[in-house]
């Protein structure tokens, strides 16, 4: 036991954890018991809360933020896992047709069929995550902006709605014709380093293109994105078609 | 020791705002605490920079630094809670670093204790930079550095070395006294001494968040 005097000659030395084992423990204790220490322990650490920013800062690893989401919050369930009762459901029943069934035929052709269920639900599975990412985008997009093109007499526009928190962009091509014969259209990434490729954009008069895009790796200052029309024998790593669309954000 | 250059009225370089009100951490708490996961990954953004490099800095190991940083977030995610009614929270950053470094230093004294310390941190090496350096004066909470690097280079270098062993390397008293060779009596004055200057200056600095 320790007079109070003690406690109150050491508090800086435990809130900067320099105490030996046995007083830190012993301190804990006080604090749970003694007001006036506990209240001047918390001015203290609350008067240093900034001393840790003496540290210079580190760029996590580019796979630090999935890890600690999904270490947090658990991994995102697939559709196949979300499909998994009806499906177990499915299997119960076809197993017991499958008892009922005489020749080898038939269960050929229920596997077959499984399979292609199965096929289709992955399909479904990634049109449901592209879905979910393009309106994730929608939903939280930081900066958005719009530049009108003309092609072939028909006026369209391009949208770009920037996501800073992702780092993902939804980039929305409206209203122009499909891409002529030996051409496609393009969308680039305009960065501190030049015109860097984003993706194809298919589209025509009556589907529209959206697409969700990660920020090409290594690129530095991406300001903006850019549409051209390329021919289709061309590099497609660098521009040299006609620009439609510029979009500076 | 010059501070990095400074922008236009709480501008970054890229004309994007340094400092946000108030409302922005109250927004990110409440939505914290509503289990919203764009919160927790917007936390993520704003605080891992800082936690891992006090972890490095402390731990001198990259893997065992997310890891600390990783629980970190979790101890946040399950306890964090709104203020009481009419009072102010600590800022969400200094929260977690508060936790991450007593985390760290759980983790030195085991490794001490196992006497698998070894050479790693025994090099003593920097825990904290020079406060100079302009690339990185666009990152969110860098006036603060800027802040704490001046309290400390304000303090004699005696004092400056005590405060580091004992903050950034968790060394107690004792292990102060081994690893400078003078009187335990003497690392308790200039410990104190130091922390009570640092307190003076960094109580005023207000929290922040991007």
């Amino acid at each position: 036991m320790k007079a109070h005097d003690w406690y109150v000659e050491h508090r800086a030395d435990f809130v900067v954890r320099a105490l030996e084992a046995d007083d830190e423990a012993l301190f804990r204790d006080h604090v749970a018991r003694c007001e006036e220490c506990a209240a001047e322990v918390a001015a203290l650490e609350h008067d240093l809360r900034h001393l840790p920013m003496a540290v210079r800062p580190v760029a996590p690893r580019p796979d630090f933020h999935r890890r600690v989401t999904e270490a947090i919050l658990g991994p995102r369930p697939s559709a196949l896992q979300r499909w998994g009762w009806p499906m177990a459901a499915a299997a119960a029943l076809l197993a017991a047709a499958v008892i009922g069934l005489r020749g080898a035929g038939r269960i050929d052709a229920l596997t077959s069929a499984l399979a292609t269920r199965d096929s289709m639900l992955q399909r479904r599975e990634a049109e449901l995550t592209a879905v979910r990412d393009t309106l994730i985008g929608f939903k939280y997009a930081d900066r958005v902006r719009q530049a009108s093109i003309e092609v072939g007499g028909m006026r369209g526009w391009m949208l770009i709605l920037a996501d800073d928190k992702t780092h993902q962009w939804e980039v929305i091509v409206h209203g122009i014709p499909a891409a002529a014969p030996g051409q496609r259209y393009t969308f680039w990434f305009i960065t501190g380093d030049g015109m860097r490729h984003g993706a194809e954009v298919v589209c025509d008069e009556r589907n529209p293109a959206v697409l969700t895009l990660d920020m090409p790796p290594g690129a530095r200052s991406i300001s903006g994105g850019a549409l051209t029309v390329e021919p289709m024998d061309e590099d497609p790593t660098v521009p040299v078609g006609r620009e439609l669309a510029h979009l500076e954000l | 020791m010059m501070p990095p250059q400074s922008h236009s009225a709480g501008l970054t370089r890229t004309g994007r705002p340094r400092l946000l009100s108030r409302d922005r951490e109250e927004s990110l708490r409440a939505r914290l605490v509503a289990r919203d996961p764009r919160a927790l990954s917007e936390l993520i953004d704003v605080a891992s920079p800082w936690l891992l490099g006090l972890m490095q800095g402390m731990l001198h190991d990259r893997d065992e630094a997310e890891d600390v940083a990783l629980e970190t977030f979790r101890i946040a995610w399950d306890k964090i809670r709104p203020p009481p009614a009419g009072e102010t929270a600590v800022g969400l950053v200094p929260w977690l670093l508060t936790i991450a470094r007593n985390r760290a230093i759980d983790r030195l004294r085991t490794r001490r204790r196992r006497a698998r310390l070894g050479e790693i941190a025994a090099a003593g090496t920097e825990t904290w930079v020079p406060a100079e350096e302009p690339d990185e004066a666009g990152q969110a909470g860098w006036h603060v550095h800027t802040e704490v690097h001046r309290a400390l280079a304000a303090l004699p270098a005696e004092q400056l070395e005590v405060v580091r062993l004992a903050y950034f390397e968790g060394r107690t008293h004792s292990e102060i006294a081994d690893r400078l060779s003078i009187p335990l009596g003497t690392v308790k004055t200039r410990l104190r001494l130091g922390v009570g200057r640092l307190r003076e200056r960094l109580a005023g600095l207000k929290d922040w968040i991007v």
